[in-house]
């Protein structure tokens, strides 16, 4: 099972296995971490799922749809260029040990 | 033989039991009486929910789905065209864009609980919480308010299944119908004179360059009014019942009603009113020892994958301090419900108005009637006893 690593604002981390297809957002939700709410239910709708994707990574990942684009725009926190919603991102073995860092607030 | 009949009365009245059973014994089920198999626990329908490209929407959500809508609606469609409709409307039902709501909807509620001044009991479900949702609906979508009894009342018949029969009957279908012919005149008004609500957007909308074929837009208002209506007041229903059945958790929204959207998320899984949907095969699958081909539909039971103490310690406590995230009453991954926002600023509103006016009641009926439908699962009467 691909591994996920989520740092959250104060520096805390946490490392999770992830069954391969899962996104990043129910990685989170589903294990307790903090710092990603993920209201809409994972439908690309309400960008509290937001992540800084370590940059390492960034290029591994699909670039992101039309809609997540327009989402990114609706971010509680800044967005920056390695700015993505966990939500859209599903664990697959190509990612394996990414590592996100959440940001500071969702809402 | 273990049986699980979504027709029966008794599974509308208490599915729970069922469930479990379900979960424990017959994880991958075949149902008789739907002619389709059943996931219940939590792990396997989040994984159908993520992989729309096996579970497919396009030949219908509904576990009896209604004629035509299949392949022409947002429930009912699959990613790249599913997607584009749903861009259509998602940004006007996000929380920012909503905010314009929370003063029409205060005094929506406020009028309807002044009507109820004095009363020692009144029926939640007839006297508040539907009539609070299409008061609401009516304005997102501006539609006639001459209308709202009557929608309404066809709303709710629409999704309801005969228990005898096991399939729409008659009346639900001819509500059905009803409602496509209002969307049909709704959508031909709005071309002529459009105007800057939500539906209005959404009629006018092109994609790629493309005008949306008239049924298709026909039908996703059907369907807009439809989950609008039924779904929202259905589950304010439902949540009422909760407070009602557990009064120290009632009495807590009332010291702090802001614990109000807590207890909102914990009655979503609790006994969330979206209990069941179905997808489609599109290849086959090994699962739990079974083979489920192409072309089998699946029933995604979300009120049990709520339930499944894989997922969620002491499942069948209801604790308003849970913070259940990852629940399935809203469903999940791209077809999960549209109207989170919409719902979760009604229900707030609501029960902060409600709680204030009425901040003790219990329900005096002991057996409730409880809506006959293979999807949902909400009371459809609940008499309060106040004070
Ligand atoms: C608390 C109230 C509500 C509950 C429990 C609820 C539940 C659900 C569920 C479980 C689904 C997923 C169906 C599936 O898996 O096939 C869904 C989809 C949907 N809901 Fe809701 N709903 C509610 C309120 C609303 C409201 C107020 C609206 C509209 C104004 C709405 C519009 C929709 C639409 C359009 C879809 C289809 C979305 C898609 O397939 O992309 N719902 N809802
Ligand atoms: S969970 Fe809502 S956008 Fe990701």
């Amino acid at each position: 099972m691909p591994t996920v690593t989520y740092i959250e604002h104060d520096g805390t981390e946490h490392r999770v296995e992830l069954p391969a297809g899962w996104t990043l957002m129910q990685g989170a939700t589903l294990n307790g971490i903090n710092g990603i709410e993920g209201e809409c239910g994972g439908s690309c709708g309400c960008a509290t799922c937001h992540v800084y994707v370590d940059e390492a990574y960034l290029d591994k990942l699909p670039a992101p749809s039309e809609t997540e684009e327009e989402m990114l725009e609706c971010t509680a926190s800044p967005r920056r260029a390695n700015s993505r919603l966990s939500c859209q991102i599903k664990a697959m073995p190509e990612i394996d040990g990414i590592v996100v860092h959440l940001p500071e607030t969702q809402s | 033989m273990f049986r699980f009949d979504p027709y029966s009365p008794a599974n509308d009245a208490d599915p729970f039991p069922a469930y479990k059973t379900l979960r424990d014994e017959h994880p991958a089920f075949w149902c008789e009486e739907a002619g389709m198999w059943v996931y219940s626990r939590y792990a396997d329908i989040v994984t159908a929910l993520n992989d729309w490209q096996t579970y497919s929407s396009a030949k219908g959500n509904l576990v009896d789905e209604l004629p035509n809508r299949a392949g022409n609606t947002l429930g009912t469609t699959d990613p790249p065209r599913h997607d584009r409709l749903r861009a259509l409307i998602q940004k006007a039902v996000t929380k920012r864009a909503l905010d314009y709501l929370e003063d029409p909807i205060r005094a929506v509620c406020r009028k309807h609980l002044d009507a109820l001044k004095g009363r020692k009991t009144f029926d939640f479900v007839n006297d508040f919480s539907s009539k609070v949702t299409v008061d609401l609906l009516f304005h997102l979508f501006a539609m006639p308010t001459d209308k709202q009894e009557i929608v309404r009342d066809k709303a709710v018949l629409m999704v309801q299944t005969d228990p005898v029969t096991r399939k729409k009957g008659p009346e639900h279908l001819a509500a059905y119908e009803w409602m496509a012919n209002f969307a049909a005149e709704l959508v031909a008004e709005r071309k002529k004179n459009p105007g800057d609500d939500l539906l209005s957007n959404f009629i006018t909308s092109e994609i790629d360059g493309e005008k949306l074929a008239d049924k298709e837009v026909q039908l996703t208002v059907t369907t807009l009014i439809m989950a609008g209506i039924e779904s929202l007041s259905g589950f304010m229903s439902v949540m009422g019942l909760n407070l009602a059945d557990h009064p120290e958790a009632r009495r807590a929204l009332v010291a702090d009603p802001s614990l109000i959207p807590d207890a909102m998320e914990e009655s979503l899984r609790y006994n969330t009113s979206a209990q069941r949907f179905r997808r489609c095969l599109t290849r086959d699958v090994e699962i739990h020892g079974k083979v489920m081909k192409a072309g089998d539909f699946v029933m995604l039971a979300y009120g049990a994958g709520n339930r499944d103490e894989r997922q969620f310690p002491n499942p069948d406590v209801y604790d308003i301090t849970r913070k259940p995230r990852g629940h399935l009453g809203f469903g999940g991954g791209v077809h999960a419900c549209l109207g989170t926002a919409i719902a979760r600023m009604a229900c707030k509103i609501a029960f902060e108005e409600f709680l204030q006016a009425f901040p003790d009641f219990t329900r005096t009926q002991q057996d409730l009637p409880w809506v006959p439908s293979s999807n949902f699962r909400s009371p459809l009467k609940l008499e309060l006893a106040v004070g």
